[in-house]
């Protein structure tokens, strides 16, 4: 390491004592403000004897307990924010423990583990913020905890050496030392951001009577709010070009480096809406900011991060190359997969109709009508059965028709039902399956997926699934119908009608409804657990369109 | 008197210099030692996945039993070698064969749909990168361990204490030493 250990350690709690210190600064200037405003406003006016001289100072006294206060103040608001760091932080952000039955996780964790023995086999936890955006980040606290995260969109987007210089990077700010002051800093700030927004909603909720008490505590934490500001400028952004030298001298792979950075500034760099509050754990700033790009004195003292095309610059130098050739390798630049077997969806539903053959005893039975086929003995979902002349032969589930009459009528207001575990329309039991990593349950039958609230936005940042002709025009002609003004929002519908299906997950009922207004795709959401039902192809339809979405909103006529 | 004063201050601040230089050189040893525990820490995982590798690559490749039984004999030499020379040579060549395994089966599209191959490939890939990172810190670790036994004024405290010079983690790949031909 370029610092020996006893520096670092010094070097970190130099600065967090001076932050304290500042800390401290910050309230006595604060308290001594508001007894000067107390003085000379309030008691001036009852003391009727006074006569006006200007400001009256508070005395030696005064400003002692101010001092005493201010002290007090600094060591509770120490005490909370330093408490619980990673947690409080992450739960900020909205990071969360890497699942070791995601296949991506598990891929995550094994390159966090490498980078762990790397630098001397410190335990570093993995952890990942369920967003599109590409970003990563660092944590650590007092007692030795670290933890390093990447967004789901970097998992997805980078290859593996990439990915691993990027950990390496976050690693570089643990074993540098300046990622606990940093952690510190955002918990800190963190307070006063969260408590801003809360009293704003209570000011909106609250006029009239006790607006007034509500319109000064906010100009108050409004003031202090100032103070999250000013602690940012304790993180140099000297800073990220140390971790990248020593993700380099970890990885011995600057190109890696240097590609992740070029790919992660040219995607969306954010982190969710409150991540942005917290630019300087992060190794992009989330926040666009003009004065990152800049160098220079003013530039190198207000911002939190250096200008990335200068860290490429002198990482692309380090590996003999050409800055501007990078965009040449990475034009077609598409990183392997670990999932197996990409998921190919089903073949078109052509919905033959029948008289029906069907095929058992190693013989063509038929032609059958559908009531003579449901009696028909052997005849079951798995069989496989063609329509009068067609060729092709199908499996009874894929069809539409045959797949209806395994259906068990299910009353439409059972209550006290339990969660099955059960497909809720073939009403058979679900399969776990991976679709493209992530761990979710699927009907053998009819094809239909349920995906858990926390992982639709994993499904989403994952590019493995190929699509079949019949999903792009399923996405096309939603598309248009959405485009047409068409769109269904069911205003005049009775409410209960839209209840259909029960969520095999916890039983209660799901509401059909699109998936969010932008991508006018059908389908049944938990109103309970907010999980995710749906049929055969929904997702991937809803996933072609996500993944082509500049082609659809730029307004493409199919 | 003042001589003698002087003298014993003199002793004293030598006597501390030297304790404090070998414990400085005991903890230098003692991260080296711990470096080399974690090699072999990931040396043994490798020997556990290999045999899962190679039943479950098995079925998929039975033209490819030279290469399999190449890795199988590897494992073993690796596993039998006592001293660190032998031991060096035979975990590069383990790595060696692993990765001509590695190519063959790009050969073999079932496997690359093989969901639990993939997996152990890519534990298997995790293990090895994180034998190269600990050979990396290990050699580190030794670098700076050597180099402090070997400067002038902590020689004498590390000759006194019987501190050994250690060896370097070596790659001994033929492919990797070789240097590239050229031809006009």
């Amino acid at each position: 390491m370029p610092f020996s250990f006893i520096e670092i350690e010094a070097q970190k709690s130099r600065l967090i004592a001076w932050l304290f210190i500042f800390l401290i600064g910050f309230y006595f200037v604060t308290v001594y403000l508001v007894l000067l405003v107390f003085q000379n406003t309030i008691l001036s006016t009852m003391v009727a004897a006074s006569i006006r001289r200007g400001l009256t100072l508070p005395s030696f006294n005064h400003v002692l307990i101010a001092f005493f206060v201010a002290f007090l103040i600094a060591w509770a608001h120490w005490s909370f924010s330093t408490s619980r760091l990673i947690q409080r932080i992450s739960l900020a952000i909205g990071a969360v423990p890497a699942d070791l039955r995601d296949t991506y996780h598990q891929y995550l964790g094994n390159i966090v583990d490498e980078v762990s023995v790397a630098i001397g086999g410190r335990k570093l936890e993995a952890m990942v913020i369920p967003t599109t955006a590409m970003n990563a980040f660092a944590l650590e606290d007092f007692q030795g905890r670290a933890v390093i995260g990447v967004t789901e969109g970097l998992l997805t987007r980078l290859s593996r050496p990439q990915i691993e210089a990027v950990v390496a990077h976050e690693a570089g700010h643990i074993t540098s030392g300046d990622c606990l002051s940093t952690t510190v800093t955002c918990s800190l700030a963190e307070l006063y951001e969260e408590s801003l927004s809360k009293l704003g909603s209570g000011l909106e909720r609250s006029r009239g009577r006790g607006g007034l008490v509500f319109l000064l505590l906010y100009a108050v934490i409004g003031f202090m709010a100032l103070l999250s500001n000013l602690i940012r400028y304790f993180v140099s952004r000297q800073r990220e070009y140390r971790a990248d030298a020593i993700s380099v001298r970890l990885t011995r792979d600057p190109l890696s480096l240097a590609e992740a950075l070029r790919l992660i500034c040219g995607k969306w760099h954010g982190a969710g809406f409150d991540g942005e509050k917290m630019s300087s754990i992060f190794i992009v700033n989330p926040e666009h900011s003009a004065l990152d790009d800049r160098a220079g004195f003013f530039a190198d003292w207000f911002s939190t991060h250096p200008p990335i095309a200068q860290r490429i610059a002198i990482l692309a130098d380090m590996a003999h190359m050409d800055p501007s050739s990078l965009d040449d390798r990475l034009k077609d630049f598409k990183p392997a997969s670990p999932v197996a077997r990409p998921f190919v969806s089903a073949q078109p539903v052509l919905s033959p109709k029948g008289p029906w053959y069907v095929y058992l005893d190693q013989l063509w039975r038929g032609p059958l009508t559908l009531e003579a086929l449901q009696k028909t003995t052997g005849f079951f979902l798995t069989s496989w059965v063609r329509s009068e002349g067609a060729s092709t032969v199908m499996q009874a589930s894929d069809i539409p028709e045959l797949l209806d009459l395994f259906r068990s009528p299910s009353s439409p207001d059972a209550k006290g039902a339990t969660a099955s575990g059960d497909c809720p329309r073939c009403h058979v039991p679900l399969s776990q399956v991976h679709y493209e990593g992530v761990p979710a349950s699927q009907c053998g039958f009819c094809g239909g997926m349920f995906v858990s609230q926390d992982k639709v936005s994993r499904v989403f940042a994952r590019q493995d699934a190929t699509f079949s002709p019949e999903v792009v025009r399923l996405a096309q002609t939603a598309w248009t119908v959405k485009k047409n003004g068409f769109l269904l929002s069911h205003p005049k519908a009775d409410p209960k009608s839209l209840l259909i299906l029960d969520c095999p997950h916890c039983a209660h009922k799901m509401r059909r409804q699109y998936f969010v207004y932008s991508y006018p795709v059908e389908v049944d959401r938990c109103t309970y657990c907010d999980g995710i039902w749906f049929d055969k192809m929904e997702l991937e339809t809803l996933q072609y369109i996500y993944e082509n979405k500049e082609k659809f909103f730029d307004g493409a006529s199919f | 008197m003042i001589i003698g004063i002087v003298l014993l201050v003199l002793l004293l601040v030598g006597l501390i210099w030297f304790f404090a230089t070998y414990n400085a050189l005991v903890g230098l040893k003692v991260r080296v030692e711990n470096a080399w525990a974690q090699i072999d820490v990931q040396l043994k995982r490798r020997y556990d996945l290999i045999p899962n590798l190679v039943e479950s690559v098995k079925g998929y490749m039975a033209h490819e039993r030279q290469t399999l039984e190449a890795v199988i004999k590897a494992r073993q030499q690796a596993i039998d070698a006592t001293n660190l020379q032998d031991k060096m040579q035979a975990e590069n060549f383990l790595s060696q064969t692993l990765r001509s395994l590695f190519a063959v089966s790009e050969r073999y599209p079932d496997l690359r749909a093989d969901q639990n191959v993939l997996k152990l490939q890519e534990e298997l890939t995790s293990t090895e990168n994180k034998i190269s990172f600990a050979r990396q810190y290990y050699n580190d670790e030794v670098t700076r361990y050597n180099t402090m036994i070997q400067v002038v004024p902590t020689c004498f405290v590390a000759q006194a204490g019987g501190f050994a010079k250690r060896d370097f983690f070596q790659i001994d790949d033929a492919a990797q030493k070789s240097a590239p031909q050229v031809k006009f």
